[in-house]
């Protein structure tokens, strides 16, 4: 029905997407599985006429179609539920549901009655019953979840695409969404589903499709995986020679945490840290891994829980006193809560050590101006000059810039969280070097990834979290991705 | 307190139902309203500026001394609001509206609604375009007419004039343009040199006359403001160029301010407007009104030139 | 600066944008009439643009964090007011009016800056309510008269010092004092990183609240700097006085080149802006154009001279 061939996408010189070819058929639920990063939703949003192919094409229906906006795909029938959903919160149930195309009266004006028994109609053919007046912020992530199903529905979608569903769903949200899925199917629409939860696939797939790295590994029935040999095909490279060797012999504890909790985020988190040592953390999405180094650097404090640097009780209360503690950061989120994207290279690389260079709050420029010849040196910044804005810079570029700032107050613990994201093989090697380079200097380094062969060349320990508890010390020489992932996975 | 449906459908309740009481009584109190017990209502332009302060503070005082009851409100120079105020008076049933007009066309609606609901209106210091019973004040163009033959007797019928308007459109500034335009036409050796707004605000006027002795220097003898504020700002200008002994500056409204630079010596003259004549014959012609007496539709109170031979009696006041 | 940088030419164009358009007016002004190009109608010009180009350079600040200031008008007559009833001849030394003047500014500032930081309110509302309430306060205060009697010591620092107004003065004091401020001080770049992006800021340890509340005094301060040589300016204390004085100045500030949303703009830019509403203002009263016109050529010529600015800046 839906056909995919060779499908490619090129984000910012990267392909994240090569040649994928796919066929999705009426009435079969068919999952994307893949590590993060590995082109899942990319395709998906290039399905739904968010995205444009910068190369292939897509058949619908025997025809080649071009979807220029997600409109587009919608009047052909192919409807997207968002992994953020985005209904309006402050209308009704059924006004979300049926926005758009609300039933009128003679008068032109909209007709509540209909309004409601069409949406109730809608709801209860998924199994569903809820009341259409009350306003959408007053549901349930799952509750939002079927009406937006109902609302592919209800523009006659013959395909569906969710992507990560169940990712913040409980238990028993789950299982009504499960159902909804099994009355799609039943009506003969093409459900095409993403998920990190081993178990759920094989419950609700008819077929699967791994991806690795932007390409289509395999498209099998589900009943010919095991969970083992999925993982084996999502995971399944070698891992490349970019890793420098782990050499350095770890000193003595800088930082012990304990039983550190945040309330629908993580409970009881306890480890330490040695000075020199590369510790990995490691577990899916949403596991509360960038959660917990946030609280360490005071992004967003814990509940509760005890932080002991040098063996001594330490509170971290904001950002600030973290960096006057001895940390540094480079967050995940590099647009969100790294990057000051209309300043310079050079302001942008001094403004977590300013104090260094404005005693008496006099900024000395020609000292900053030297400290960033250095490190754009030692860094290799490719930046056409200093004043350069740094929104200009390529990712990997304002990467190292970040990861300058990070070490501009030689921190005694750095905090990398997905520090390789969305940068190009090389920025990465570099990246690795620095890490190893900084471990033989005495530097702890906490390395947070879902890049599972970076965590096993890079660390000296791997600590594997699981819907925000810690499942597992490993490690990384005695061990491999598999047994990561089954200790990330759900059971 | 969180808003919830209830909360809010609740304070709804307990709004009307305390409205319907003040209602209810109101209407009760207008039924049993003896002669003398009048209740008028006063709408002021706006209290921040002198002279309408000093107009409402006459009305509110002669109120006070023939015994009648005064809801006195401030449009704040918001014809908008003044509409929505008469309206107010209307539902407190008043027996009289007094209004100090905002503007001649947005204060219009005020009058209209107010005949509409057979509540008579007196307008007082400024006129609307839509005819109220009566009116009280002074007529503009009569001070326009003095301020200009001050100048014209000043300066022996030639010369060069500048004038300062107030915000355009107003029924003060229209009339008092008009008056002195008619004296200007009577002389055709006074010209009018340029003129511009300085919208009733010192500032502004004190900007202008700096940017006009810039444009115009030594080519002009006298300035005619419309009202003392901007006269005071062009003094400002005048003196601290050092020309003031060149330019004669009249002004209109008699402010205290302005009285006290007559009586000094560094303004020329100011246009007395009476405010308490006018407050006082707002107040008697909306007793007369009220109780069916015979009254005059339209009471004049006369305008007189300040200068600093006459000013100690002004002063006084 | 080392190489020549693309961030610098960026910067430079844009300014030499508003320079061009404020060298074309000045070129028809001073063709047009005897009197714009002489000495004494430019000191004119530097006297009146003072008040709004303090404020200008004092809501760049606020600007500058992504915030906005609307009260600024009404605290200019707030803070003139008070200024005046202290000021009364004979009374006080100079320095009571003009600190309670300046006093009344800043806790003004400080109020708008510890809803906006503490009370987490848009600033866009917050200073909506203090420009009525510190309209309200200047008519209570003044008893809804303007507050008259100042003492000449005080009216004088509207004259001149030497050649030059003493408007004048203040204004490029605080405009040297702000450039200063923002390009060499660590705080003033620590208001850029806010603006910028005040996640990635508190990422890198700055104190975001602090950096807003002071952004907001400073703003405060000024505008009751700005009050105070208003009343010495007009010799009184005025209720009503500077009514809509905000849009001129942040008209100037985003004809400087300053963005709304924070994080881009300089000081340098601001003045500019104030000069070009100034001479914009001066030149329509020299050429004798009619109030109503004056209003519409006002409103064109400073959305195109930053239309023509942003065109520039993107090519």
């Amino acid at each position: 029905m839906l056909r995919a061939f060779e499908l490619t996408k090129v984000f910012g010189g990267l392909p994240v997407l090569q040649r994928v070819s796919l066929e999705f058929r009426p009435g079969e639920v068919h999952a994307l599985m893949g590590e993060n990063g590995a082109g899942k939703s990319t395709l998906m949003k290039m399905l739904a006429g968010l995205y444009q192919p910068d190369g292939g094409i897509i058949e619908w229906r025997g025809q080649q179609v071009r979807f220029g906006s997600p409109q587009d795909a919608l009047a052909q029938g192919i409807a997207m539920v968002h992994q953020e959903l985005m209904p309006i919160p402050d209308l009704n149930v059924a006004e979300n549901l049926l926005l758009g195309m609300e039933p009128v009266n003679a008068l032109g004006w909209v007709d509540r009655a209909a309004l409601h028994q069409q949406a109730q109609a809608w709801l209860r053919s998924l199994d569903t019953e809820l009341d259409t007046t009350l306003p959408m912020r007053r549901l349930s992530v799952a509750q939002m979840q079927v009406v937006e199903i109902a609302k592919a529905l209800a523009r006659q979608a013959d395909v569906i695409l969710m992507d990560e569903p169940t990712a913040a769903l409980s238990d028993h949200e789950v299982a009504a969404l499960f159902k909804a899925i099994g009355t799609l199917r039943a009506r003969g629409v093409a459900v095409v589903y993403t998920t990190h939860k081993m178990d759920e696939v094989f419950r609700l797939a008819d077929r699967i499709s791994v991806l690795r790295d932007g390409q289509l590994v395999c498209t099998q029935a589900a009943s010919e995986f095991s969970p083992d040999s999925l993982i084996t095909h999502m995971v399944g490279r070698e891992l490349a020679q970019v890793f420098p060797p782990v050499v350095t012999q770890p000193g003595e504890t800088i930082l012990e945490v304990q039983g550190l909790t945040r309330a629908h985020a993580y409970r009881d988190i306890s480890f330490t840290l040695r000075r020199g040592e590369v510790l990995g953390l490691a577990g899916l999405m949403g596991a509360g891994r960038t959660e917990v180094v946030s609280a360490l650097f005071g992004l967003a404090p814990a509940d509760s829980g005890q932080i002991r640097l040098r063996g001594q009780p330490t509170r971290i209360t904001c950002p600030a006193d973290a960096l006057a503690a001895g940390f540094g950061m480079v967050t995940e989120d590099r647009k969100g809560s790294g990057i000051i994207p209309a300043m310079s290279v050079e302001h942008n690389l001094t403004l977590a050590a300013l104090e260094q260079f404005s005693p008496g709050s006099v900024l000395d420029r020609s000292a900053e101006a030297a400290a960033t010849r250095s490190a754009t040196a030692d860094f290799a910044i490719k930046a056409s000059s200093p004043q350069q804005a740094i929104r200009e810079l390529s990712g990997g570029n304002q990467q190292k810039v970040l990861l300058a700032r990070a070490l501009l107050h030689r921190p005694d613990i750095l905090i990398l969280d997905e520090p390789t994201r969305g940068i190009d093989i090389g920025a990465k090697a570099e990246i690795y070097a620095l890490i190893g380079r900084l471990s033989a200097q005495g530097t702890a380094v906490l390395l947070v990834s879902s890049e599972l062969p970076e965590i096993l060349a890079l660390t000296h320990r791997i600590l594997v979290l699981r819907q925000g508890e810690l499942s597992a010390e490993l490690n990384p020489r005695q061990t491999n991705q598999e047994e990561i992932l089954r200790h990330a996975m759900p059971q | 307190m969180r808003l919830t449906p209830r909360t809010v459908a609740g304070g709804f309740l307990l709004a009307s139902a305390l409205l319907a009481t003040a209602l209810s009584t109101g209407c009760k109190k207008a039924e049993a309203r003896k002669p003398g017990e009048w209740l008028v209502g006063y709408s002021s332009r706006d209290q921040s500026a002198e002279y309408t302060a000093r107009l409402g503070d006459a009305v509110q005082a002669r109120a006070k001394e023939r015994g009648i009851k005064l809801v006195f409100v401030d449009a704040q120079a918001d014809a908008q609001k003044q509409i929505s105020q008469t309206e107010n008076f209307i539902s407190q049933k008043v027996d009289v509206i007094i209004l100090n007009p905002c503007e001649v066309e947005a204060s219009s609606p005020a009058i209209d609604r107010a005949r509409a609901a057979k509540i008579p209106v007196i307008n007082v210091n400024s006129l609307t375009k839509a005819a109220p019973d009566c009116y009280v004040g002074s007529d503009d163009e009569q001070a326009g007419i003095l301020a200009m033959e001050a100048i014209a007797k000043k300066l022996g019928g030639q010369g060069n004039v500048l004038m300062i308007h107030g915000i355009m459109g107003q029924s003060a500034q229209i009339h008092r343009d008009a008056g002195a335009r008619k004296v200007l036409a009577k002389y055709p050796g006074l010209k009018l040199l340029d003129h511009q707004t300085a919208s009733w605000d010192r500032a502004k006027a004190l900007a202008l006359t700096e940017n006009w002795i810039q444009a115009h220097q030594g080519k002009f003898q006298a300035i005619f403001a419309h009202n003392d504020e901007m006269a005071m700002g062009a003094l400002l200008a005048l003196e601290r160029a050092g020309l003031k002994k060149d330019v004669y500056v009249i002004g209109v409204d008699a402010i205290a301010q302005a009285l006290d630079a007559v009586k000094a010596g560094r303004l020329d003259a100011t246009v007395f407007q009476d405010a308490v004549g006018q407050g006082r014959g707002a107040v008697d012609s909306a007793i007369l009104i009220a109780s069916k007496q015979p009254y005059e539709k339209e009471v004049m109170i006369p305008f007189q030139v300040v200068t600093r031979e006459n000013v100690d009696q002004f002063l006084k006041k | 600066m080392k190489a020549p940088s693309l961030h610098l030419d960026r910067n430079l164009l844009h300014r030499l944008g508003i320079v061009a358009v404020l060298l074309v007016i000045a070129g028809a002004l001073s063709a047009t009439t005897d009197s714009f190009a002489t000495a004494s109608n430019l000191t004119n010009v530097a006297r009146q643009i003072s008040i709004n180009g303090i404020l200008a350079v004092g809501v760049t600040f606020v600007l500058l964090t992504g915030g906005v200031d609307l009260s600024l008008g009404s605290v200019v007559a707030l803070s003139g007011v008070v200024c005046a009833l202290f000021a009364h001849p004979g009374e006080h030394s100079l320095v009571v009016p003009i600190g309670m003047g300046l006093l009344t500014g800043v806790a003004c500032g400080l109020f708008n800056g510890v809803l906006v930081t503490r009370g987490g309110i848009a600033p866009f509302i917050v200073t909506l309510g203090m420009m009525t309430v510190a309209r309200g306060l200047a008519l209570i205060l003044s008893g809804g008269k303007p507050v008259a009697d100042m003492s000449p010591s005080l009216t004088n620092l509207a004259g001149d010092l030497g050649p030059l107004p003493i408007p004048l003065l203040c204004f490029g004091v605080v405009a040297g004092g702000s450039w200063l401020f923002l390009s060499r001080l660590r705080l003033g770049r620590h208001l850029y990183a806010v603006g910028g992006n005040e996640q990635a800021a508190r990422a890198a340890g700055v104190s975001v609240p602090k950096v807003k509340l002071f952004a907001y005094g400073l703003c405060g301060l000024l505008t009751g700097l700005a009050g105070v040589v208003l009343a010495a300016r007009i010799t009184t204390g005025q209720p009503n006085a500077g009514q809509a004085y905000e849009l001129d100045a942040i008209a100037a500030v985003v004809i400087g080149g300053t963005s709304l949303s924070g994080g881009v703009g300089s000081v340098l830019g601001t003045v500019l802006g104030v000069l070009l509403i100034g001479v914009i203002n001066n030149g329509l009263d020299l050429l004798s154009v009619s109030s109503y016109y004056q209003a519409v050529i006002k409103g064109v010529i400073i959305v195109g001279a930053v239309w023509l600015d942003r065109r520039q800046a993107r090519s």
